[in-house]
């Protein structure tokens, strides 16, 4: 599903990745995990397109990003670590404008988002300016943007941020269910608890490269993610 | 604790003049420099000279008559209605509606401290406008009467005086209408309306203060003794400028009053006001099957949103939306007489059809919504880079926007253009072309200007739309462009006639529109993917 070979990105002087290879598989949800400033959100953002980057292979469903950027962008949906959304419109019309975007039909867009926002507890919010929104509600309403169009790829930067414990786990819930159905997930965290239980697989990522990387088992053997972590970061 | 917040403010303010946000990067002292002469010469020019000579006009008859006073009064008046126009909203968005509240008020910081430095800022806005009008005059006084230390005293006095009086109205005015804002749901369109209202009473107590003031003037003999003993305060006004010690001191007593009256209305109001989120009203959603748009559709229909959500967006950016059509009403109504007289003036109908275009020209440079277009996009860039859209249809929808604000209203002020003047057809072809060209070529290259000048980092949206370098090249290019079209007629007066003359500058800003076409076309999807 995503094939991201070499990947190097630098800011200046600074190499924010250093040629990072990872494929994640249909049905996968691949965790991504490092400390601030590893070099996580500047992959995610290179692979959804909105960053450009100094070399390397990034490849979704079997599409070339650098070559045809449109038709990877239709298989993918983005959540970014802060859910800066038109402020200006409400929650509707902001889910009609992605469905829209998308070119979802209006019968199937009009039952996907009764089903979603009846789950996330926001169908009575609907109307309401995305302004009034709480931290929380925008990250359920990001979350019901990406499912809305039912794409192969999902690629969340710390989803879990702001949302309850309710959502977290419908959001848990939602990750598994798509990848049951032959969609693959890769997301950033730093709930390491998360990342262990939720994950099919890991990547660790320190100073832009990859230390580590494959199933939750081959990853940590017989100790916590939490102290392989912790382990790897201290050398 | 103040001084910390000024700077920060200040920072803020003139951020553009110090930073490139283009190259992430201070500017040099040249840049800088560069930036400040430039903005002072548009201010100083422009507008300072269009009140210089208002008050040229005005100064020796009145002083000659003994009603210098009066003179003060009237440019003073001016000023305040001027320094109030144009600092009321930015008021409003710059006391209320900063991104940065919350976290100062998150702050060990007294709320008084971070009123004083927003206050700062729109005391500034103020005293530019209030200046503006009053330095003209205080210069056209100090060259026409006798130099005496206690006038140029009144006149420093006078200056800061009124620029605090603009302030504490701007405020009072703010304060009303955050207060209504907070009652409000269609708060952008109320406030545009009242905003137009007030451009209307302002119009229309500009034109009748003309003939009122031409009559003062004839009168003055009269009129001057019988204001001075109705309006008394008016009289300590004015006569505060002239170096009168009790004026001062009676002014400055009354303008320290309403500015402390001020200061504790605000201080009871404005925690509440900066921290309300709406209406409180909650908005019932009902299910609706939604019908299903086109991607150049949903994005256009994108842009109008954010337009029409945005008061400040729609009176700075589309106020020609308005204006265009009803100087075409305007035209059909008094056109013949004014075209009558033209033709007398300037000896037929050639140089009339060049300056109705240029004026039809100058009103389409009020709509410039292409021009902060990008920048507003502010930290929800990530999402129309992220859709799978081709850059290139983004930036069409923006200018769209303008193209179908400007281009109909446009249409219909040409025609009635071509209708009052009968101009034949060559030159009704070109009136009706270049205005429409003129508007095509400002979108493009406006548009152009905020992908390479983007500010995507504002914390008040006043940045990209008042203060930002594609903004002032739009509206002041476009007026320069129309100055040029009319200066270089009459100047050169072209043996072969307007209709030619209109049709030369007609392809030579079609050429123009072509180029900035292509190269937005083939570069400007990767400027806008690189933001």
């Amino acid at each position: 599903m995503l094939r991201i070979e070499h990947l190097t990105k630098t800011f200046g002087d600074k190499v924010a990745v250093d040629d990072l290879s990872l494929h994640i598989a249909p049905g996968e949800i691949y965790g991504f995990i490092g400390h601030n400033g590893a070099g996580k959100t500047t992959t995610l953002r290179s692979v959804v397109g909105i960053q450009s980057f100094d070399s390397g292979e990034i490849t979704i469903a079997g599409i070339p990003l650098r070559s045809d950027p449109l038709a990877c962008k239709r298989q993918i949906a983005y959540i970014p670590d802060n859910p800066d959304l038109y402020e200006f419109m409400s929650g509707i019309k902001y889910l009609n404008f992605i469905a829209d975007i998308f070119g979802v039909p209006s019968d199937v867009r009009s039952a996907r988002i009764a089903d979603y926002a009846a789950r996330f507890e926001l169908t009575a919010d609907l109307a309401q300016p995305i302004s009034a929104y709480s931290h929380g509600m925008k990250q359920k309403l990001a979350i019901i943007s990406a499912w809305l169009h039912e794409p192969k790829l999902i690629l969340m930067d710390e989803p879990f941020v702001g949302l309850d414990p309710k959502a977290s786990f419908l959001l848990k819930g939602m990750m598994r269910e798509h990848c049951d159905k032959g969609g693959a997930i890769f997301f950033s965290t730093h709930v390491l608890e998360v990342a262990e239980k939720l994950c099919d697989k890991v990547a660790i990522i320190k100073q832009g490269r990859l230390i580590r990387s494959g199933t939750m088992e081959e990853v940590k053997g017989d100790e916590s993610l939490e102290e392989v972590f912790l382990e790897l970061e201290a050398e | 604790m103040v001084k910390t917040l000024l700077k920060k403010q200040f920072a803020e303010i003139f951020r553009n003049y110090f930073y490139d946000t283009k190259k992430n990067k201070a500017r040099s002292k040249a840049g800088t420099v560069g930036y400040f002469i430039f903005f002072v010469l548009i201010m100083a020019v422009l507008l300072g000279g269009t009140f210089a000579a208002t008050a040229s006009s005005l100064c020796a008859p009145l002083y000659e008559a003994g009603a210098g006073w009066l003179y003060f009064a009237i440019m003073g008046v001016i000023a305040i209605l001027l320094g109030i126009f144009g600092s009321v909203f930015s008021t409003y968005t710059g006391l209320y509606l900063a991104k940065d509240n919350d976290l100062l008020l998150s702050l060990p910081i007294p709320v008084s401290a971070i009123m004083l430095a927003r206050l700062m800022g729109v005391y500034l806005m103020g005293l530019m406008y209030a200046a503006v009008v009053i330095v003209p005059a205080i210069i056209v006084y100090l060259i026409t009467v006798p130099f005496s230390v206690p006038a140029l005293i009144g006149c420093v006095v006078f200056l800061i005086l009124l620029s605090v009086f603009v302030l504490t109205l701007s405020c009072l005015l703010g304060w009303v209408v955050a207060k209504l804002s907070t009652r409000l749901k269609n708060k952008s369109i109320v406030t545009v309306f009242v905003a137009l209202l007030g451009i209307g009473v302002y119009y229309f107590a500009y034109f009748k203060a003309m003939n009122l003031i031409q009559d003062l003037i004839a009168n003055i003999a009269v009129y001057g003794p019988a204001i001075r003993e109705k309006a008394y305060g008016l009289y300590l006004f004015g006569s505060a400028a002239e170096g009168n010690w009790l004026g001062m001191a009676a002014s400055t007593a009354f303008v320290a009053l309403c500015f402390l009256l001020m200061w504790r209305l605000l201080g009871r109001s404005f925690l509440t006001l900066a921290t309300a989120t709406g209406s409180g009203e909650k908005i019932k959603y009902t299910a609706r099957r939604a019908e299903q748009r086109s991607v150049p559709s949903a994005l256009l229909a994108k842009e109008f949103a954010k337009l029409t959500s945005n008061a400040n967006y729609m009176l700075n950016c589309a106020l020609g939306t308005l204006l265009i059509p009803i100087l075409g009403v305007a035209l059909l109504v008094k056109g013949s007489a004014v075209a009558e007289v033209l033709f007398s003036v300037f000896g037929g109908i050639d140089p009339v059809a060049v300056l109705l275009c240029t004026a039809l020209c100058m009103a389409c440079s009020m709509n410039d919504c292409a021009a902060p277009s990008v920048s507003l996009e502010g930290k929800n860039i990530w999402i129309p880079q992220s859709l799978p859209v081709d850059p290139w249809q983004i930036l069409r929808a923006k200018l769209r926007v303008q193209l179908l604000l400007t281009l109909p209203a446009l249409l219909f002020a040409s025609l009635c253009t071509v209708f009052v003047i009968k101009a034949p057809l060559a030159l009704s072809l070109a009136l009706l072309a270049l205005p429409q060209l003129f508007t095509l070529f400002f979108a493009l290259l406006s548009l152009t200007l905020d992908l390479k000048h983007a500010n995507l980092s504002w914390t008040n949206e006043l940045a990209p739309i008042k203060q930002s370098m594609p903004v002032t090249v739009a509206l002041l290019g476009g007026w320069g462009y129309s100055v040029l079209l009319a200066a270089l007629y009459l100047l050169l007066t072209p043996p072969f006639g307007a209709a030619v003359y209109l049709w030369v500058f007609a392809a030579i800003t079609g050429i123009g529109c072509l180029i900035l076409y292509l190269r937005l076309r083939r570069r400007g999807g990767n400027d806008f993917m690189e933001l």
